[in-house]
């Protein structure tokens, strides 16, 4: 490489952006930090002295029972998305019509520029005991009390995926682009029919973006807030809603911090544990 | 030397006879393969294939004979890649039918069609061994394993690679990549072998070699192969008939040797090896010759696509570079020119000279004697050869 080469004078300029971020990231991380490692003083929002009893108050079982539906949750959306997202991106990319191309453009990726707070209400219109389902199967008499969708996990693993679904879309269409369609027009002209060249050929060299999508919509769906707090309506607890009940109708802000500190460790523990597990399955993709 | 063959459906028999369907009644086999009698090992029959409202392939009638080395050749866009599709089956034809082996296969699938493929890019699959790639095409026909691999062992060493059965593709070169896939698509027996432009990725070293061994290959298995290329010269070196295209069409059907020395139209002409355009006067028609005038020159072309032209029209006369000859300014039998550059290449030169009526042509001079007899401004005779000369209609 050549001097000239090297020096990139525009470089220092494309860094001030993250570098910006990086640093309000890591102050508000220190605040929370700071606050996790004080004593909660009852009745103040400021904080008592040096601690490490709000980890301990972790242990309950209320906390650790959030943590264990929120890996849960996670995984079911996650699961749920990926399953549902692959025909829709696979679809995307090998589509020769431009109407349907656009048309899962429009339904898949639109709902990105919803917002999730948007996205949710709709689904209560859709969820509710006398919502869109409900109403329609009782109209149809195949029921004669409302099935509960709101306030339950499976309303919000609904709700989540709908929320999840454009990202894992995203994320395999551009895996898939990447796979040359000689790849499966080799395997037919070897004998695989469509289903066998797809699973031999296609779904092994996709993996990498198989991992990549679920464990984006892992830690995409671990974030989520408002749909398990809307959906869940109190009645499913996860991570992100005890740390706001903490917080902000508690004003424990001590406990709320920490809480908010495990819920990372959690989260990237458990991504780390997805990823190692996933390492033989993206081998596959061999790229 | 070789006679010639019935080796497309008689003008008779043709549905359309109306249609401007180039002959092509024309070509010539080696004996040999004539003498195996039986159905063609690939038989298109009116196949015609539009994309939207362009026609990618008008009605195409072909015919490929058992073990025989066909050439689709064409610039890009004349319909050879979307010939060799509709053969494969990745595309279905709009009208028609195509038979392998004597067997109805318009509509069958390209996975039941028992046809060995090699991409341009190879298209070996990045997540399987050397030899799992091989035996893909034997696990997807349920062969038992121990078969396979006696069978991929053996395919590798064919293509001589054997010790690389374990390795991954991305471990391997170019020119091994291409074995790989040429052992893959062989290695299921294929009824026609389809290469897809095959060479086009190497560099242009290998790619002779490969060329000389790949001809090797399909000769001693007798394995009827299509070969798709815009390279004239590959054409020309590895095939026993080359399909001259364009613009949809087959052009001229015929041994390398045919469309070299006797382009049936224009086009072929002009496409099949380096040729000069000679602007002149068709003077006389008389039964297969016509007499042709080149300035003061006289000669004897093929009459055949000039038969409509009255005498007296302008014609354009083609020739190779390497049959015009540089003689002394104003020798008799000559045309006057004058030397524009001198072009070294190696064994000979390239002697561009500018004819007295404007047209620029090339000489190749063996040798490099001509760069210092004839410094670009000297005036020169052009020597235009008696034979060997074709003229088409100007466009």
């Amino acid at each position: 490489m050549t001097p000239a080469i090297r020096r990139r004078p525009f470089l220092p300029l494309f860094v001030v952006p993250a570098a910006l971020v990086a640093i309000a990231i890591t102050a508000g991380l220190a605040a929370i930090l700071r606050f996790s490692l004080h004593a909660y003083v009852p009745g103040s929002l400021d904080v008592g002295g040096f601690t490490l009893d709000n980890f301990a108050d972790l242990a309950r079982p209320i906390v650790l029972r959030a943590m264990r539906d929120t890996v849960l949750i996670c995984f079911e959306t996650a699961l749920a998305t990926l399953i549902l997202g692959y025909p829709v991106a696979y679809a995307l990319v090998r589509t020769r019509s431009a109407l349907l191309k656009s048309v899962i453009l429009v339904t898949a990726v639109t709902p990105l520029f919803l917002g999730e707070v948007v996205r949710t209400y709709a689904w209560t219109v859709v969820l509710g005991n006398s919502g869109f389902i409900n109403a329609t199967l009782r109209q149809f008499g195949l029921i004669d009390r409302p099935i509960q969708f709101m306030f339950t996990e499976f309303g919000v693993v609904v709700a989540l995926v709908h929320v999840t679904l454009p990202v894992m879309v995203i994320m395999l269409a551009a895996a898939l682009a990447h796979i040359d369609r000689d790849y499966e027009k080799a395997a037919q002209s070897l004998g695989a029919g469509p289903v066998r060249a797809f699973l031999t050929v296609t779904l092994p060299l996709s993996m990498p973006g198989v991992v990549a999508g679920f464990t984006t919509a892992f830690a995409w769906t671990f974030s989520a807030f408002a749909t398990p707090q809307v959906i869940g309506g109190g009645k499913v607890g996860v991570v992100s809603t005890l740390v706001y009940q903490l917080g902000l109708s508690s004003f424990n802000f001590p406990v709320a911090a920490s809480l908010s500190l495990a819920g990372l460790g959690l989260a990237l523990g458990t991504m780390w544990a997805v990823r190692r597990a996933a390492r033989p399955l993206e081998a596959m993709g061999g790229h | 030397m070789s006679s010639r063959a019935a080796d497309v459906i008689p003008a008779a028999d043709r549905r359309s006879p109306d249609r401007p369907t180039p002959d092509l009644a024309t070509s010539d086999l080696p004996a040999a393969r004539t003498a195996r009698r039986g159905a063609a090992a690939v038989l298109l029959d009116g196949v015609l294939k539009r994309f939207g409202t362009v026609t990618a392939l008008e009605e195409t009638r072909l015919r490929v004979e058992q073990g025989e080395f066909l050439t689709l050749l064409g610039p890009s866009g004349c319909g050879k890649t979307t010939l060799l599709n509709l053969m494969a089956g990745f595309l279905e034809a709009d009208a028609g039918e195509i038979l392998i082996g004597g067997e109805q296969v318009t509509a069958t699938p390209p996975y039941e069609r028992q046809i060995g493929i090699v991409f341009q890019n190879y298209a070996l699959f990045p997540h399987m061994s050397v030899a799992r790639n091989v035996g893909y095409g034997l696990r997807m026909r349920g062969v038992p394993k121990r078969e396979i691999a006696a069978r991929v062992e053996e395919t590798l060493a064919l293509v001589k690679l054997q010790g690389f059965a374990d390795r991954s593709p991305r471990q391997l070169s170019g020119g091994q990549q291409q074995r790989v896939a040429l052992a893959r698509a062989l290695v299921i027996r294929p009824r026609v072998l389809l290469l897809d432009e095959p060479f086009s990725a190497l560099d242009k070293n290998l790619r002779g070699a490969m060329q000389v061994e790949l001809k090797e290959i399909q000769r001693r298995l007798g394995v009827t192969t299509v070969f798709v290329t815009h390279d004239q010269g590959e054409a020309l070196s590895l095939s026993d008939r080359i399909v001259v295209m364009s613009a949809g069409r087959i052009r001229q059907v015929g041994t390398p040797d045919e469309v070299y020395r006797h382009p049936q139209d224009r086009f072929v002409a002009g496409f099949i090896g380096d040729v000069n355009t000679l602007p002149a006067r068709l003077e006389t028609l008389s039964g297969v010759r016509a007499t042709v005038a080149l300035g003061d020159l006289r000669r004897e072309v093929e009459a055949a696509a000039l038969r409509d032209r009255p005498p007296g029209s302008p014609v354009d006369v083609f020739v190779r570079p390497d049959h015009l000859g540089v003689r002394p300014a104003g020798e008799g039998g000559t045309l006057p020119a004058r030397v524009a550059a001198l072009v070294y290449q190696g064994s000979h030169i390239d002697l561009h000279a500018d004819l007295a009526t404007g047209e620029r042509v090339v000489v190749r001079v063996p040798g490099q004697g001509a760069l210092a007899t004839h410094a670009p401004g000297t005036a020169i005779g052009l020597a235009v050869p008696q034979g060997g000369l074709v003229a088409f209609p100007p466009e």
